[in-house]
């Protein structure tokens, strides 16, 4: 498995767009996921973990159409503005790029000539 | 409908429809696999079997994915933990919200480009092919047999159960167990095992073994498609009813807030006169006892118990206690007007009550409708701070390091497809997650008591739901659904064990040569082997499966995904960073279950990992992972510029 040679990389020759698009929508995925834990966790612990020597009475408790109100702010109302990001995500920024043809079975040709080369130099 | 309570049995209809939905399901899976099959014919048999010729399109990427990553868990765990600690499971499952673009939107784009470089068909060869690495391959194809293998034989373990389940009031199937258990009782290893059990694991481990073997990848794919719909019919059909029938989402959170959790444990049924004949008390079946201050005590029997012909006393009878007094008094009245359900025919005394508060919330008004949510025996509750965070890494974090996810993302046929795919995953999931946990908690209103048997929650709804609007044929399709979603999860871990030996050890290291009709054999021999194998170890499995599922969820999290993010996006990662990091993140995650058999007496009747910091494993295998990749990389040289230009430079 010595085949590849050390050389530097060319360092001269632009990076491929499609890794550098992958890259950039990777890195806003991210920032997307760390903006809902952000806003959901410490939202839904302040407004729906009471503290445990708190009374709690049922008759004030906070709903939004049913649902308890630190569920509908901390979460529901998040999700729905999460899917409405996707869909901007989806449909006007990811771009369209071409990832190319598949090299069918070109790791294993590589294997085998490396594999005849190592025998070709055991015998000689 | 604003009474909401049930208190028939709601399984006492002895309905056929989950027999007959079994067998379409069966039909159906079949006919696929035998399409599918046709195209291997057509196709390079390796690629096709395995990754279906990278020529995945919108619906069935999208679905093959979404069936997937909602494993069995998604429709039998998920709504017993909805119905045992009510809306805090919004937070537990809150990442779900970004699950679809972290999971699909992280990698995919990337990683399909990578293996179409190479001609890499399963996840072990990207990163063999990536740094040239047969090492590396070798140990992440030893990491995926390793914990996919404990995966499988718990997955089957689940689907024969759910099968179990469904089938419990099948007449054909008690007279199936009765015949099985006369020609079972001589064979030793046979003997223990239950004989519905039995059928049942026969039944479910032979239907998908013979359609996964036959059809390959693209077989389960379709087959993924029509479990796919089915889940998310049932939930759509069941969100309404479940509203409806419980007097409003509104109605259904103000009970909610005024609940107490139950006391659950034993009494002995003492009967006023001996029976003649023998009966069997039924699960489901109320019983009072005089309480305090004229008010009654009220309990369900958890399940079914014999009392033998002529006895007057059954011990140890299984009960959970309603505290909450205004269900108290409404089930008391309900039972009054209809006193022929549900009830006891005889009179009776219980004595020798031994029943347990819960460590958390006994007492306590409001904790179904707030955090942390009740918890039978951790009295930091159900879901403390730091567990919250840790689910926001495990779902949507760890979600993208699933190798079964990750070797969907090489099968699309273009960026289109992802970009589209993305979106619909998402908008499933949000048809799936959150309309879940409000079907479940208006069940806290229409089946209460049933905090001991909150794993039959789901059938049980569907059930009732149906019942009461007179369509008891619907309940059929319902309850396929945690039928389908296992079946879906089955079939592509059993794909990937067999991709591993098959294309990454035989022929990877063993045969390169080989030719293409001995590696169909060979994949096919494997697939029904390991297939077979996992089923034979479902037939005795270990005890704690539940724990090794979600053992092995994190623990192929930690391995793989950080050296698959550094794979793809960092050209300066080398070999030994990523072998390093597949290594850390194994050990580290490892560790935190080896410290907690020292740390805590009753690790193995309670499995619980030590959490360092609070949080979950997962986050620690991560965190180290990612850490050891950076800095072995670093301290190690630069990857050969060969590979750094054919992955990462413009051809």
């Amino acid at each position: 498995m010595n085949a590849v040679s050390r050389e530097p990389a060319r360092d001269d020759q632009p990076y491929d767009p499609v890794f550098l698009n992958a890259r950039r929508e990777a890195w806003i995925i991210f920032g997307v996921w760390v903006a809902c834990l952000a806003w959901s966790v410490p939202y839904c612990y302040l407004y729906g973990y009471p503290p445990s020597d708190e009374e709690f009475n049922p008759e004030t408790f906070s709903t939004y159409m049913g649902v308890p109100s630190w569920v509908c702010w901390g979460i529901l109302v998040p999700w729905l503005l999460s899917n409405v990001f996707t869909i901007w995500f989806c449909f006007f920024y990811m771009k369209d790029d071409d990832l190319g043809v598949a090299n069918e079975g070109s790791d294993l040709a590589e294997e085998i000539s490396e594999m005849e080369a190592e025998q070709k130099g055991a015998n000689a | 409908m604003s009474d909401g309570l049930n208190i028939t049995p709601v399984l006492a209809a002895g309905s056929n429809a989950a027999l007959y939905t079994f067998l379409a399901y069966t039909l159906a899976v079949f006919g696929l696999a035998a399409m599918s099959n046709q195209l291997l014919k057509s196709k390079s048999f390796m690629s096709e079997y395995f990754l279906g010729s990278r020529s995945l399109g919108v619906w069935a990427f999208a679905l093959t994915f979404a069936a997937t990553s909602a494993s069995g868990g998604s429709f039998t765990g998920f709504p017993s933990k909805i119905y045992s600690h009510g809306w805090t499971l919004a937070l537990w499952i809150g990442s779900y919200m970004v699950v679809p673009i972290c999971a699909m939107g992280l990698l995919g784009k990337r990683i399909n480009q990578v293996a179409r470089i190479s001609g890499s068909i399963t996840v072990p060869d990207v990163l063999r092919d990536r740094f040239h690495s047969a090492a590396f391959g070798i140990l992440a194809t030893l990491l995926i047999v390793f914990f996919m293998t404990f995966n499988l034989v718990a997955q089957f373990k689940a689907g024969a159960t759910i099968l179990t389940t469904l089938l419990s009031d099948v007449e054909l199937y008690h007279n199936a167990t009765a015949s099985v258990n006369a020609m079972t009782a001589d064979v030793p290893f046979l003997a223990a095992v239950d004989p519905g059990y039995l059928i049942c694991l026969f039944a479910f481990g032979v239907a998908v073994i013979i359609y996964t073997t036959y059809g390959g990848f693209h077989a389960v794919v379709w087959t993924d498609v029509m479990q796919g719909v089915v889940m998310v019919i049932g939930v759509m059909i069941m969100l309404p009813l479940a509203i409806w029938q419980a007097g409003g989402m509104q109605h259904a959170t103000e009970e909610m807030a005024k609940m107490t959790p139950p006391r659950i444990g034993t009494v002995t049924l003492q009967l006023s006169e001996p029976q003649q004949d023998s009966f069997v008390l039924q699960a489901q079946t109320w019983l009072k006892a005089p309480g305090e201050d004229q008010q009654k005590r009220l309990f369900r029997v958890a399940k079914n118990t014999s009392i033998p012909p002529g006895g007057t006393q059954v011990q140890e009878v299984d009960v959970v206690e309603i505290t909450t007094p205004e269900e108290i008094a409404r089930i008391s009245g309900q039972l009054e007007r209809d006193p022929v359900t549900d009830q006891l025919p005889v009179e009776y005394q219980l004595t020798e009550i031994d029943v347990s508060e819960f460590e958390y919330g006994a007492g306590k008004k409001g904790v179904y409708v707030v955090g942390p949510g009740p918890h039978k025996s951790n009295s930091n509750g159900f879901l403390p701070l730091s567990l919250a965070i840790s689910f926001f890494f495990m779902w949507a974090i760890s979600g993208a390091g699933q190798p079964s996810s990750m070797v969907r993302l090489m099968a699309f046929n273009s960026s289109t497809t992802l970009r589209r795919s993305i979106f619909t995953v998402t908008l499933y999931f949000s048809f799936i997650y959150f309309p879940l946990v409000v079907i479940f908690c208006c069940a806290r209103i229409l089946l209460p008591g049933m905090d001991s048997t909150t794993d039959r929650i789901m059938p049980e709804m569907a059930i009732l739901l149906t019942k009461n609007v007179g369509m008891l044929w619907l309940a059929g399709l319902l309850v396929a659904a945690p039928f389908a979603a296992v079946m879906s999860t089955v079939d592509s871990f059993l794909l990937m064990i067999s991709s591993a030996v098959v294309r990454d050890i035989y022929q990877r290291n063993i045969n390169p040569k080989a030719s293409e009709k001995t590696v169909k054999l060979l994949s096919y021999a494997c697939t029904f082997v390991v297939g077979s194998g996992a089923m034979l170890g479902a037939l005795n499995p270990p005890q704690y499966l539940q724990d090794i599922i979600v053992y092995t969820g994190g623990g192929l999290a930690a391995c793989f995904l950080g050296p698959m993010v550094f794979t793809l996006y960092w050209p300066r990662a080398n070999a030994p960073g990523v072998i390093s990091g597949m290594l850390a993140g194994f050990v580290a995650h490892l560790s935190m279950y080896v410290a907690g058999i020292f740390m805590f007496e009753d690790f193995f009747q309670n499995v619980r990992p030590y959490q360092l910091f609070d949080f979950d494993p997962v986050v620690i295998g991560l965190f180290v992972s990612f850490i050891a990749v950076y800095v072995v990389t670093l301290m190690t040289p630069p990857p050969p510029a060969e590979l750094v230009d054919r992955y990462f430079r413009k051809q």
